[in-house]
C-alpha cells in the first residue's frame, strides 16, 4: 500500500517535472520552422512612432503586400514607449531566451545582450540592402554598433541633433522692460524679476524664473539636460567631457561645483519652478503651457509643432516665446548642452541568425528605404493619406478625405513604423514641420524654423559619448542621488564636502568608470 | 489488517466526499492549477540564484557560481540603507494600515445608520482600485510645493511650503499615509466580515448591563476578532521584505533615494534592466527565506499567547 501512494507520488512528480520546460523555461526554439516554400516568418519589435495612437491594423494593405512582394509574414508589436519599460519587456524575453528576430532596442541593454550572446553580428547585411546602406547606415552609425570588431545592430538616425533649444517669454520681458539675458548673472536677474515683479500682470506671485525637470541618460547624466544650459555656462554640460585634452568625466571637474553652487542659488532665491524635482515630463509641459516660467529648456516640435503650441496659444494670445542662447559662465563658456549623434538600433537576434533568416531581414529593411517602402511606412498611402506638393514634398493638403491625412488620428496607425524609414532628410523635415498659423493669436509658426535657430546656437559636441559604458547602478545612484542631495540642502554644498564626495564616487568605482569611458572613447576615436 | 482495513474505509469516505461535493471540488482545479503553474513549477527556476545565467545555456546549462549572487548582494553599497528602508515602511504599514483597518471596521459595524455606513465602506475601499500612477497624479496635485493644494493651505496659514515628495523627512510619511489611505477600506473587509460572525446576543446582554459603546468595543468586539487580527498580522509578516514595489516606483525620484529605495527597486534596477538575472532570484530566495522564518516564529509566539495560529 505504502510502496503504491510512494508510486504516485512519484509519477506525479516526474509528471510536474516533465511540465516545468513547458512552463517555466521559456518558449521553446522555433528555429526550425521556417519552411523553404511558404513565406519567411519575422516577428518585429518595433518603437512606435505615435505612442499614443495605436499599432497598424491586422489587415494593413502593406503586410500583405510584403508577404506578396518579398515572400516575409511580417509580425509586428509595439514596444512600450517608456524606455524602462522597453527594457523590462526586451531583458525579460531575453531570459526566456524569446527574443524576436527583429528588435529595437535601447544602447544599454543591448550591451548586455550582446554580453549574453542573444544578438547576432549583423555585417554581412550590409551589402545587401545597398540602398538602406546608403541613407542609414554611414560610418559613424557601424562604429556606433561595433563591439571587439563585429557590428551587432542596425543604427539608423535617430533624433535631429541640437533640436532642442533656450526659450524666454518676450511678453514678459517686454511688459518688465528687460533685455535678453546673456550672461549666467544676467539670466539671474532675469529669472528674480520673472518670480517676483508678477511678469503675467495678474497680481499673484504665482510664476518662476526658470522650470525644468529632471531627464536624465547615459550622456546627460547627475541634474539632466534641462538643467545643462547652466552646467554648459562652465564648461561642464553632459557626463563626459569629449576633448582630448581635458577627456572624462565632467563631474570630476572642479568647475561642476561652481556650476551646482549656482544652481543651489537658483533654488535658494527660489527663481527656479519650485516643482521641478517631482515634475514628470508631461507636468513640465502643462506648466509651461500654463504660463507658469518664463525661461526653460525644450524641443523645437514639443514646443513649436501645432497641437503642441496650441494650448499655450489659447491660454496666452499674447504670450510669446523666442529662442534665446544659453547664458554665459565667467570664463566664457555657453552651451545649451551637449549633443551626440543618436541612433536608433534595431538588433537581430541570435535565434534569427540561426534559423538563416538575415537574408529575408536585409531585404525587408532594403525594401522599406525603396521609394515604395519609404512613402508607404513614412506617410502612408498616396492620394489618400498625403498628397505631393510642387516641391515633391508630402503634404496633408488637398486629400479627398481630410481626416485621412497621415497627420490625423485616424491616419497615424499607418505611419507607425516611420521611423524605421525616416533618416532626416529634407523632405522629411519639411513634411513633418510644416508652416501654419496658430488658431488664437494668428501668428506663423514652424517647427523646422524654430529648430534652425536652435541649432545655430551654441552646442557642445559629445560625439560618441552615448556609446561609452554606462555606470553600474549603485554608482549612478550615487552620482544622481548625491549632486540632488547638494542642491536640495541635505548635504551642505561646501568645497570640503563636495571633494570629499567626488572621493567616495572614486572609490565606489568613479575613477574606473570614468578610464574605461575614456579608454572606450580613444579606442573609437571620439575624441576631438 | 486493521490498519489496511482503515485506510481502505478513509480512502473510500474520502473518494464519496468527493462525488458528493464533486461541485465545490470542480472549483478548486482552477486555483489548484494556478498554484501549480505559478508558485510551485517556477522553484524549478530557483537555482538560478545559484548561476550566473545565460539564456542560451538555460537554467541547466548555466555556470554554478555558488553564493556569489548572495554576496553580491549583501556587499552591495546599500544593503545595510535597502534593510533598512524596507523594513521600516513594512512595519509602518502594518503598525498603521491594520489598526486603521481595525477602527475602520468597528466603526461601520457600530454605526446606526446603515446606509450612510454602507456609502463610506465603498468610498473608503474604492482607493483600493486605483493604480498607483493615479494616485501619484493626485499626490502631485495636492502636495506640490509650487501651487499644491496643502502648499497653498501652509502658505496661506503663514508656514513655508514644503515639498513633501522630494523631502527626505516628509517622504516617508507621505508613502506610509497614502497607502494607508488607498488600501485602509479594502483591508477593513475582512475585519467586518469577521464582526458578522459575532453572536449579537453578547451585545444584547452587554446593553442590558448598561456597558457603554466603547465598553462593548473594548470588552466583545476587540477580543472576538482577535484570532483574525493575528492572522493578518501573520500574514503581513510573512511577506515582510515586500515593501510595496508599485508604490515606492511611482513616488521616488532621486533625491528621496536616500529614504525610498527598497529592496525590490534595487532589485529592478541591478536585476531586471542590468539583466542580472542570478542576482534578482537570490534576493527573491533570501526575501522568502526571512519571510518564513518570521511567519514560523511569529506563528509559535502566538500560539504561546493565544490560541491562534495559521499552520
Amino acid at each position: 500500500m505504502k510502496a503504491a501512494v510512494l508510486k504516485k507520488i512519484a509519477l506525479i512528480l516526474a509528471l510536474a517535472l516533465m511540465a516545468v520546460p513547458v512552463f517555466a523555461a521559456g518558449q521553446a526554439d522555433k528555429s526550425g520552422s521556417t519552411q523553404a516554400a511558404g513565406p519567411v516568418s519575422i516577428e518585429l519589435w518595433y518603437g512606435a512612432a505615435i505612442t499614443e495612437a495605436g499599432p497598424p491594423p491586422q489587415d494593413w494593405a502593406v503586410l500583405q503586400l510584403i508577404k506578396e512582394k518579398l515572400n516575409i509574414d511580417l509580425k509586428l508589436s509595439a514596444l512600450p514607449s517608456n524606455e524602462s519599460d522597453q527594457d523590462v519587456k526586451i531583458n525579460a524575453a531575453a531570459a526566456a531566451n524569446a527574443l524576436p528576430d527583429l528588435f529595437m532596442v535601447r544602447r544599454d541593454p543591448w550591451l548586455n545582450l550582446i554580453r549574453v550572446g542573444l544578438v547576432a553580428p549583423v555585417d554581412e547585411l550590409y551589402a545587401m540592402m545597398p540602398t538602406r546602406s546608403s541613407v542609414q547606415y554611414d560610418a559613424d552609425s557601424k562604429v556606433f554598433t561595433t563591439i571587439n570588431g563585429k557590428s551587432y545592430g542596425l543604427a539608423s538616425p535617430g533624433s535631429i541633433a541640437k533640436n532642442e533649444g533656450m526659450l524666454i517669454r518676450k511678453d514678459w520681458l517686454d511688459k518688465l522692460g528687460l533685455k535678453v539675458p546673456v550672461t549666467t548673472d544676467e539670466y539671474l536677474a532675469v529669472m528674480r524679476a520673472f518670480t517676483f515683479n508678477d511678469p503675467d500682470g495678474n497680481g499673484k506671485a504665482d510664476t518662476y524664473g526658470y522650470g525644468a525637470f529632471i531627464e536624465i541618460n547615459n550622456f546627460e547624466e547627475g541634474l539632466g539636460r534641462r538643467m545643462d544650459p547652466f552646467m554648459g555656462a562652465f564648461g561642464v554640460a553632459g557626463t563626459w567631457n569629449m576633448t582630448a585634452a581635458n577627456a572624462g568625466l565632467n563631474v570630476r571637474n572642479p568647475a561642476y561645483y561652481d556650476a551646482l553652487a549656482y544652481v543651489k542659488q537658483m533654488m535658494d532665491e527660489k527663481i527656479i519652478d519650485p516643482n521641478w524635482l517631482s515634475y514628470k515630463k508631461d507636468d513640465f509641459r502643462a506648466a509651461w503651457k500654463q504660463g507658469r516660467f518664463g525661461i526653460m529648456r525644450e524641443q523645437n516640435a514639443a514646443f513649436g509643432a501645432e497641437s503642441n503650441y496650441a494650448p499655450f496659444d489659447k491660454n496666452f494670445p499674447k504670450g510669446e516665446w523666442i529662442v534665446i542662447d544659453a547664458p554665459k559662465g565667467p570664463k566664457g563658456h555657453q552651451s545649451v548642452g551637449v549633443y551626440t549623434q543618436a541612433f536608433r538600433i534595431y538588433a537581430v537576434s541570435t535565434k534569427a541568425a540561426a534559423a538563416g533568416k538575415g537574408p529575408a531581414i536585409a531585404r525587408l529593411l532594403e525594401w522599406m528605404s525603396s521609394d515604395e517602402g519609404y512613402y508607404l511606412l513614412g506617410w502612408g498611402q498616396k492620394g489618400v493619406n498625403y498628397a505631393l506638393d510642387a516641391n515633391g514634398v508630402p503634404t496633408p493638403n488637398g486629400l479627398p478625405d481630410p481626416e485621412q491625412a497621415w497627420t490625423k488620428p485616424a491616419a497615424q496607425v499607418f505611419t507607425q513604423l516611420r521611423n524605421m524609414v525616416y533618416y532626416n532628410g529634407q523632405i522629411e523635415l519639411l513634411s513633418r514641420y510644416p508652416t501654419y498659423t496658430t488658431a488664437v493669436s494668428g501668428k506663423t509658426m514652424s517647427a523646422l524654423t524654430i529648430m534652425r535657430d536652435m541649432q545655430k546656437r551654441p552646442w557642445t559636441a559629445a560625439i560618441g559619448s552615448d556609446a561609452l559604458p554606462p555606470p553600474n547602478a549603485d554608482l549612478k545612484r550615487f552620482y544622481e542621488q548625491g549632486v540632488l542631495e547638494f542642491l536640495t540642502g541635505k548635504r551642505e554644498l561646501t568645497k570640503a564636502n563636495w571633494t570629499a564626495w567626488v572621493q567616495d564616487f572614486d572609490r565606489l568605482g568613479g575613477k574606473e568608470w570614468e578610464s574605461a569611458g575614456i579608454a572606450k572613447a580613444k579606442e573609437s576615436g571620439y575624441l576631438k | 489488517m486493521d490498519m489496511k482495513s482503515t485506510v481502505k474505509r478513509s480512502k473510500q469516505k474520502l473518494m464519496g466526499d468527493i462525488k458528493r461535493h464533486r461541485a465545490f471540488y470542480a472549483l478548486l482545479i482552477l486555483p489548484i492549477c494556478y498554484f501549480i503553474i505559478f508558485k510551485y513549477l517556477p522553484i524549478w527556476n530557483g537555482q538560478i540564484a545559484f548561476k550566473d545565467f545565460m539564456p542560451l545555456d538555460g537554467v541547466l546549462g548555466s555556470r554554478w557560481v555558488g553564493l556569489a549572487n548572495f554576496t553580491d548582494f549583501f556587499q552591495s553599497f546599500y544593503f545595510t540603507e535597502l534593510l533598512r528602508n524596507t523594513l521600516f515602511y513594512s512595519f509602518m504599514k502594518l503598525f498603521v494600515s491594520v489598526p486603521l483597518s481595525i477602527v475602520l471596521a468597528v466603526a461601520l459595524y457600530e454605526s446606526a445608520r446603515p446606509r450612510f455606513s454602507k456609502l463610506v465602506q465603498t468610498m473608503t475601499y474604492l482607493p483600493h482600485f486605483l493604480s498607483w500612477v493615479i494616485v501619484y497624479g493626485i499626490l502631485l496635485v495636492l502636495l506640490a510645493p509650487g501651487d499644491g493644494i496643502v502648499n497653498d493651505i501652509i502658505k496661506f496659514l503663514g508656514g513655508k511650503p514644503i515639498d513633501f515628495l522630494t523631502d527626505t523627512k516628509a517622504f516617508p510619511w507621505i508613502v506610509i499615509l497614502s497607502d494607508a489611505w488607498k488600501e485602509m477600506g479594502w483591508g477593513a473587509i475582512i475585519f467586518i466580515a469577521a464582526l458578522m460572525g459575532i453572536d449579537s446576543s453578547l451585545f444584547e446582554a452587554a446593553s442590558v448591563e448598561g456597558a457603554s459603546a466603547i465598553q462593548r468595543v473594548w470588552y466583545i468586539t476587540l477580543p472576538s476578532i482577535r484570532p483574525v487580527i493575528f492572522m493578518v498580522v501573520l500574514l503581513r509578516l510573512g511577506t515582510i521584505l515586500d515593501a510595496g514595489f508599485n508604490q515606492m516606483f511611482m513616488l521616488y525620484s532621486i533625491p528621496v533615494f536616500s529614504v525610498a529605495d527598497i529592496i525590490d527597486t534595487w532589485v529592478y534596477r541591478q536585476g531586471l534592466l542590468e539583466f542580472r538575472f542570478g542576482l534578482a532570484t537570490a534576493v527573491g530566495l533570501f526575501k522568502g527565506a526571512i519571510g518564513m522564518l518570521l511567519l514560523v516564529f511569529a506563528n509559535k509566539l502566538v500560539r504561546r499567547i493565544s490560541d491562534t495560529s495559521i499552520i
